[in-house]
C-alpha cells in the first residue's frame, strides 16, 4: 500500500494561455487512476497559487459569457469537489492589496465540504517538501 | 506616425514601448495586458501606465479574470468592448503592433 503525492505549483495569471488551467485538470484527473492501480495504493494531489498564480483565484469570473470557456474559478470549485488541498499564498496576495474576500474560498454550490487556504508561504513550502513528484505551471 | 499597441502580458520581458516615439501612441490592455489597469503590486501602479498615450482595456477581459471597471485604479484608462477596438483601429490610429 503507498501513497503517491503529487504537487501543482500554479505560477502564473490565468487564460493568456492554457496552462494554469492545466494544472487544475491534470490535478482533478489525477483522482480518477484508481483503475491503474494497486489494491490499497492512493494518489493525492495539493495544488498552490503563488506569485502572479494567484490571480488565477479571483471570484466572479466571466469566461463563459465572454469566451464561452469554463472559468478557472469552477475549476478551483471542482478541485473543492475533490477534496484537494487547495492553497494561495497569503505574502503574494497581501503584494497585489487583496484578501480572502477578493478570491474563492469555497464552492457550497458544487457540494464541495473543503474551503480554499490562504496560508503563509512557508507552509506551501513544506507541502512541497512533502510531495513525490512536483509541476509547476 | 499613429500607432496604438496591443499588450497582452502582465509581465513584460522587452522593451518595445520605451523604443517606440510614434506622434500619437494607444495602448490597448487586452488579455492578461488587463492586470496593469487594475493591480497595484506593494501599492504601486504598473509602470505600465506611465507613458505618454492613450490607454484603453479591455471589458471582456477585465470580467474574465473576475474584474471589472470598478477595480480600475486610474480614470485615465478607458474600458472599451471589442467593438470600440475596431473603431478606434480604423478611426484613429495608422498600424497597429502587438506585444
Amino acid at each position: 500500500m503507498a501513497t503517491t503525492k503529487l504537487g501543482f505549483v500554479v505560477t502564473r495569471p490565468g487564460y493568456k494561455s492554457e496552462n494554469p488551467k492545466l494544472a487544475l485538470t491534470h490535478a482533478i484527473a489525477s483522482q480518477s487512476v484508481e483503475i491503474y492501480l494497486k489494491d490499497g495504493d492512493i494518489v493525492t494531489a495539493d495544488i498552490a497559487f503563488v506569485g502572479d498564480g494567484v490571480l488565477n483565484c479571483l471570484k466572479d469570473q466571466k469566461a463563459v459569457e465572454n469566451y464561452d470557456l469554463n472559468s478557472t474559478e469552477s475549476h478551483i470549485k471542482m478541485s473543492l469537489l475533490l477534496d484537494l488541498n487547495v492553497l494561495v499564498c497569503r505574502e503574494d496576495l497581501d503584494r497585489f492589496g487583496l484578501s480572502e474576500k477578493d478570491i474563492v474560498i469555497d464552492a457550497p454550490e458544487f457540494g464541495a465540504e473543503v474551503e480554499v487556504k490562504v496560508v503563509p508561504y512557508s507552509e506551501i513550502s513544506q507541502m512541497m517538501e512533502e510531495m513525490n513528484h512536483l509541476l509547476f505551471f | 506616425m499613429k500607432l496604438v499597441t496591443f499588450v497582452s502580458d502582465y509581465k513584460m520581458t522587452v522593451d518595445t514601448l520605451d523604443r517606440l516615439k510614434p506622434e500619437k501612441l494607444g495602448i490597448i490592455l487586452v488579455q492578461n495586458g488587463v492586470y496593469h489597469a487594475t493591480t497595484k503590486e506593494n501599492g504601486k501602479p504598473s509602470s505600465m501606465l506611465n507613458y505618454s498615450a492613450n490607454y484603453y482595456v479591455l471589458q471582456e477581459d477585465l470580467e474574465t479574470r473576475g474584474l471589472s471597471a470598478a477595480n480600475v485604479i486610474d480614470s485615465k484608462v478607458k474600458v472599451i468592448k471589442f467593438g470600440d477596438i475596431v473603431d478606434l483601429m480604423f478611426n484613429e490610429y495608422d498600424k497597429t503592433a502587438w506585444l
